[in-house]
């Protein structure tokens, strides 16, 4: 039952000061109207200041109205490509520039410039979804501090390539003179091209030693696959194919290896058809993505993951010893009963980078049959296969100078690695291929400008027998060289191209016909290209016993840091990327910042509060940083996201200049793996330090205990599929005579609930589709995000049925709170009060919340209160049931986002797009190629919010009407239901009885947000159904 | 003009040296005014003034009343006219908008004499929302060969060389030049629509069936192109409000033609169909 209460933050629960008084108004800062009427002569405006103002106001309006609109100048194409027509976009197949590993996408183009990524459909393997990274990387394209040619260290001046080849050619044949080897590091990358270059390099330089080096290792999977099976990969996970998942802390929906494509497949088995769905167990410490998703949620710490392992090989039916078991309460238990249940359709992932964590879990999945169904180690998958073993083997060796060069390509260790920067110092020549000055190509010697991925030919292969191409979308924006060419021509070749196709075109097709074959411009025309067997079934070639003592041997830490990524950032690999700073982190709801996430009972203990900020000590170095509170965290652990503290060339002042702190240097090499997961910490507070304010999106509006999210369990579901919905409804009264929509089309909108996990990629996706500007920190902080979709993000108590605390979480609600009734922290306390025995531990039933995801965005409403108060009718209703809005018509009182019940229309406080305050992208040349041009750019002063991507709706109208003939249903969606991985939103024409929006409506879950109001929305939630009861999914 | 100041805050300082110059034969006014009666204290004798022997008797004829209004409505009417035209092109009314052009290209030559389709070379009116310039390879189609050279003693036309100099292209020996260095010609935009209104040529011309003409004015009979609407809203609305949407021969409309039987009419205007709704064309 829906008895229990939602909130959306820790101080909304508590009902601080601060947020009381915040939230009674619409906007955080009201005008300074008191401060003007003040009796105080500072500030109030005497005679000859009303003079002066009046005098400046009348000359500044008699200049201004001077100035006549410009002349505009039209320039066509000289010689006009054949396939190009100025105003329609193509679309090209290409890959994912913020996956290094490659991810199939297609490329929007208008007139020559990429503008948008959008999903590959046809690409179904990998799901046809994208996420916010990806597609904020566009940006990287249109970067203004990208390197704009060859350049010598000391000069940074752009150099012709054929004297700046010489240079490096002299410089190596020196080094290979010498006697000392030449390393070339890089990113792992899973491109045919660059490994066949560095193939054709190491012919000419045989003292070449290749070294791959990603930030986040995956090593632990890899060696243990290496022993357990003597295939040393990390494989290829069906999610799709598991009823039944057990995660223990691996974020497979934000953060875990391949997050998209698990995304989707995760979502196929989400939505209860029949009465049945996955059930998803997830052992974690902090509050991850995925965590927020599971239906069982068991807070644990990560560095007792092992013996949780221990415990449920154990309950499968390992023999084992009987020490050393950590069983969380009933839980491991109750998962090992599922998984029985699931054999052959389970699976259990862990995110520790601990090769004997990840062994144990080789012999449970195993035991489980799980290889061959939903682990698949044939086709596995090639990205991230970095070993840090070799790459700090080769710091060791530069730094004892046994190394004459390094060519760094794609990779940024100096960043990422703290013994990078010392050991390539020790190396004299030091080539970079980056694209941006970052921090390794910044200490090379030499940069070998590369080329953007969108100016690029690419094969990648992800997955074994997986193949993605891409094409150029845009001709190079500045002087750089494929480094594919460039390594070529090092290694003697020419690399002169003809005058059609640059020598990378011609260098990438040899490659395709050498290890692919086929049809090479129908590949590139498609972007993939399928080649997998059949998968095999492995077998285990050890026992893990010795490994079960040697976990079970190791003490758990009293306190540990845990680093770990954020969805938005991920690595941090892109540093200047706004969109995905901007994108607030799906659980803590932060913008723009890294912090130390801590529980509720040790900040209670300690007491401290969010924007505290603290000293963290661990073995590898120390760090001063904010803390925020977060439910859900387990006790003694905290938490750091990785992928922060870039620094970025001195061109950069905006907030991604010293964007957070770089947490990298504390990951604990010292096991001979980078482990991220740290103990021996401590922890104090910086009293000196001023309480820092996040730019924090979830406490910006207040629920007031209104009926928002609707959800069941799974077997009450099954009784009744409108379990959760038996909330009294008002016989709605109207205001507003009724409008007959029955008639052409009628756009709506349907989001399940239980397939957004909440992820956060449309919001970037209607960013970018829709010019929504970015505001940076300082304005989020005001309330004034742009972002026309948001998510908001529910937090629930899960109040203990039975006293054992860490059980609470697999059993209903609350059933001792009425409806309507507001969970207070008192009710709650109260409910607890008997478990708790003493005062230390009375916080602990944070780290048991439920999170409910719900996008948000304007919802079209037939009765639409804005419309009824806007004074110039700016905002109004179309016949096809769109909420417009014009802006050429606002004036902007605000009044229509005032009387908004949802709060999702935005206010243009600013000129963003000729501010250079907001010097994202909007605001310079390079960047406002990525503007969409079919969407007006906004000025100060006017509302705006979500369109249902009305230019979408118009353009496909009209191609129907052009080519004489009806609608098809579905033919188009909008820009966050197209990029969505679980398809989550649908979008279409409820007139269509075709469309997939018709049929939805029409399913039980389905309810209006506040349709108590009657206002009538055109958004329809599907309600959540969380598969809690351990009996139905057998 | 000097490029310093732009047209209209050249007109700004007319205006305020009109003022200052109406302040300055004020003050000579009372000036004289005091002399004169200086004069009449002390009077003595004088020739009569060019204006009281020619003027004062022509003008002293007048009805005082009829003379003010006929004076105050004429400036009214002129200036009245300055301060609209002043008004329309602040807000970029520029119907009658005829700059010239970096080649004076005659569409009466080409769509009048020759009657060259208008989508010979707008090409992607029928496919996109502009109706595009169209690139000079599609100029090269003919003027590879037509030069024009018998108006200018075998030399190739100096509007058409124009063409070869941006393209590269041999006029005498009618090649191309290898590796030449194309230069685009910026063409003086003449239909400037805000950019917060949205127009789709490919909906008006294939949906719509609308002739360029209907628009354009009478483009082949122009020698220099110029604006021939005004391109305001109330333009737009007037003609949609008007015009019936060819419903019978789309099937995009076939819903729209049964409802539009079943209720006894003849056609269905734009308008009726939702097109005066804001966000047909503004988002």
């Amino acid at each position: 039952m829906s008895s229990n209460k939602y909130w959306k933050g820790v101080e909304e629960l508590e009902q601080t000061q601060e947020f009381v008084t915040s939230n009674a108004n619409e906007f955080s800062e009201g005008l300074p109207l008191d401060k003007v009427f003040a009796n105080d002569d500072s500030t109030r405006a005497n005679r000859r200041d009303f003079l002066k103002y009046f005098g400046f106001g009348l000359g500044a309006v008699t200049l201004a109205a001077c100035n006549k609109a410009p002349v505009k100048k039209a320039i066509p194409y000289t010689e006009k490509p054949d396939n190009v027509t100025p105003g329609v976009p193509l679309y090209y197949a290409s890959s994912s520039v913020s996956n290094s590993e490659g991810f199939p996408v297609l490329v929007k183009v208008r007139e020559g410039r990429p503008i948008k990524f959008e999903p590959n459909k046809e690409a179904t393997y990998f799901g046809g979804g994208l996420d916010g990274l990806g597609h904020s990387a566009i940006l990287s394209l249109y970067d203004t501090n990208r390197l704009k040619g060859a350049m010598v260290a000391g000069k940074r001046k752009v150099q012709e390539w054929a004297d700046f080849d010489k240079e490096v050619v002299a410089a190596l044949d020196k080094t290979a003179a010498s006697g000392k080897a030449i390393a070339v590091v890089t990113n792992g990358s899973t491109s045919l091209v660059t490994n066949q270059a560095i193939a054709d390099f190491k012919a000419k330089y045989s003292n070449t030693n290749v070294v791959a080096y990603e930030p986040i290792s995956y090593s632990g999977i890899i060696r243990a696959n290496e022993t357990a099976f003597g295939s040393a990969v990390i494989p290829a996970y069906n999610f799709q194919n598991a009823d039944v998942i057990v995660s223990f802390g691996a974020d497979f929906l934000g953060t875990w290896i391949s997050p998209i494509k698990f995304h989707s497949d995760y979502g196929k088995n989400r939505v209860p058809k029949d009465g049945k769905m996955s059930k998803h167990f997830q052992f974690e410490s902090l509050m991850s993505l995925t965590g927020s998703n599971a239906d069982v949620r068991v807070p644990i710490k990560m560095s007792n993951v092992g013996k949780h392992l221990i415990a449920l090989y154990r309950e499968l039916g390992g023999a084992t010893p009987q020490n050393g078991m950590e069983t969380a309460g009933n839980s491991i238990k109750q998962a090992a009963e599922e998984l029985k249940a699931a054999q052959g359709r389970a699976l259990v992932i862990c995110g520790s980078n601990d090769e004997q964590h990840q062994l144990l879990v080789n012999a449970i999945n195993t035991m489980l049959g799980s290889y061959g169904s939903t682990i698949d180690t044939t086709n596995y998958y090639k990205g991230q296969s970095a070993d840090e073993k070799n790459f700090n083997a080769f710091l060791k060796e530069a730094a004892n100078g046994s190394y004459g060069a390094v060519i760094t390509i794609g990779a940024n260790p100096v960043y990422s690695h703290s013994q990078a920067e010392a050991a390539y110092t020790k190396i004299p020549v030091r080539i970079s291929t980056a694209i941006t000055l970052d921090e390794s190509s910044e200490n090379s010697t030499h940069i070998a400008t590369g080329l953007h991925p969108l100016e690029s030919w690419d094969i990648q292969e992800p997955y074994k027998g997986r193949f993605i191409l891409s094409q150029p979308t845009i001709s190079p924006v500045f002087e750089g060289r494929h480094v594919a060419s460039s390594l070529v021509a090092w290694s003697g070749a020419s690399v002169k191209g003809t005058k059609e196709y640059s020598h990378a075109y011609a260098y990438a097709k040899s490659v395709f016909n050498n290890s692919i074959g086929g049809d090479f411009n129908k590949a590139i025309e498609s972007g993939i290209l399928e080649n997998t067997t059949t998968a095999n079934v492995p077998s285990l070639n050890v026992t893990v016993n010795s490994t079960i003592d040697a976990i079970a041997a190791k003490k758990s830490s009293d306190k540990e840091l845990i680093l770990y990524q954020k969805v938005g950032v991920r690595d941090g690999a892109y540093g200047n990327t706004p969109w995905a700073h901007e994108m607030p982190d799906p659980i803590t709801k932060v913008t723009w910042d890294n912090y130390l996430c801590i529980s509720m009972p040790d900040a209670k203990a300690a007491g401290w509060e969010t924007g505290d900020t603290i000293k963290v000590t661990t073995p590898s170095g120390s760090m001063e940083m904010p803390i925020l509170i977060q439910p859900g965290q387990t006790k003694e652990t905290y938490g750091i996201a990785l992928g922060y503290g870039r620094i970025l060339p001195e061109e950069v002042q905006n907030d991604l200049k010293d964007l957070g702190h770089n947490a990298y240097p504390l990951v604990d090499m010292k096991g001979g793996f980078a482990n991220y997961t740290i103990g021996a910490i401590t922890l104090e507070k910086v009293e000196t330090a001023r309480v820092y304010e996040f730019g924090i999106t979830q406490t910006h509006y207040s629920i007031e205990g209104r009926d928002i999210i609707r959800e069941a369990s799974l077997e009450e579901y099954r009784i009744d599929p409108k379990a959760g919905q038996n909330v009294h409804k008002p016989k709605p009264i109207s205001l507003w005579e009724d409008y007959d929509y029955s008639k052409g089309h009628h756009w709506a909108m349907a989001i399940d609930m239980n397939s957004c996990t909440g992820c956060s990629a449309c919001i970037v996706s209607c960013s970018i589709e829709n010019n929504v500007p970015i505001v940076g920190r300082d304005e989020v902080r005001r309330r004034r995000e742009m972002h026309w979709l948001r998510i908001d993000r529910y937090y629930s108590f899960e109040a203990p049925v039975k006293k054992d605390l860490s059980l609470s979480i697999v059993h209903g609600g609350d059933q001792t709170v009425e409806a309507g009734e507001q969970m207070t922290k008192e009710k709650v306390m109260e409910a607890y009060s008997d478990s708790s025995e003493d005062k230390d531990t009375a916080y602990d039933y944070y780290q048991n919340v439920r999170v409910a995801h719900q996008p948000m965005m304007c919802q079209h409403c037939d009765n639409a209160p804005c419309e009824t108060v806007c004074p110039v009718l700016a905002t109004t209703h179309s016949s096809e049931g769109l909420n417009q809005m014009t802006y050429n018509r606002c004036i902007g009182t605000k009044y229509c986002g005032n009387n908004c019940p949802y709060k999702v229309r935005r206010f243009n406080w600013f000129r963003y797009n000729e501010n250079e305050k907001f010097d994202y992208h909007f605001s310079n040349d390079l960047g406002k190629m990525v503007i969409n041009p079919d969407v007006t750019v906004r000025s100060r002063g006017v509302m705006e919010k979500c369109s249902f991507c009305v230019q979408r709706i118009q353009t496909a109208k009209l191609t129907a009407k052009r080519d004489n003939r009806k609608m098809k249903a579905d033919e188009f969606t909008t820009a966050c239901a197209q990029t969505c991985p679980s398809n989550a939103i649908v979008f279409g024409d409820l007139n269509d009885a075709n469309s997939e929006i018709s049929k939805l409506y029409k399913d039980d879950r389905s309810y209006h947000v506040l349709e108590e109001l009657g206002v009538k929305p055109s958004v329809q939630y599907l309600s959540k159904i969380r598969n809690t009861d351990n009996k139905t999914n057998a | 003009m000097s490029s310093f100041y732009s047209e209209s805050t050249f007109l700004a300082l007319i205006i305020l040296s009109v003022v200052l110059a109406a302040i300055a034969a004020l003050l000579f006014g009372i000036r004289k005014h005091l002399k004169s009666l200086n004069e009449e204290k002390n009077p003595t004798a004088k020739e009569p003034t060019f204006y009281e022997s020619k003027i004062y008797p022509v003008i002293s004829k007048w009805n005082p009343t009829i003379a003010t209004l006929v004076i105050a409505g004429f400036l009214l009417v002129v200036l009245g006219a300055f301060g609209y035209k002043f008004g329309m092109d602040e807000v970029g009314v520029q119907q009658g908008y005829a700059p010239n052009q970096p080649i004076n290209f005659s569409h009466k030559i080409h769509a009048g004499q020759y009657e060259i389709d208008c989508k010979y070379c707008h090409s992607t009116v029928e496919k996109s929302k502009s109706a595009s310039i169209p690139s000079l390879n599609t100029c090269m189609n003919c003027h590879k060969y037509v030069k024009a050279d018998e108006k200018y003693n075998g030399k190739t036309s100096p509007e058409i060389q124009k063409i070869y100099d941006a393209i590269g292209y041999d006029g005498d020996n009618m090649e191309y030049i290898e590796g030449y260095e194309q230069k685009p010609i910026k063409w003086i935009r003449i239909h400037n629509l805000p950019d917060l209104a949205y127009f789709n040529h490919s909906q008006h011309v294939v949906v719509g069936n609308l002739e360029c003409q209907t628009c354009h004015g009478p483009i082949q009979e122009m020698e220099k192109v110029e604006q021939f609407a005004t391109l305001q809203m109330g333009w737009c609305i007037d003609c949609h409000r008007e015009r019936g949407i060819d419903s019978e021969n789309n099937e995009y409309y076939e819903e729209v033609h049964k409802n539009m039987i079943a209720e006894g009419k003849d056609y269905v205007t734009v308008a009726e169909n939702g097109g005066l709704e804001c966000s047909k064309c503004h988002y």
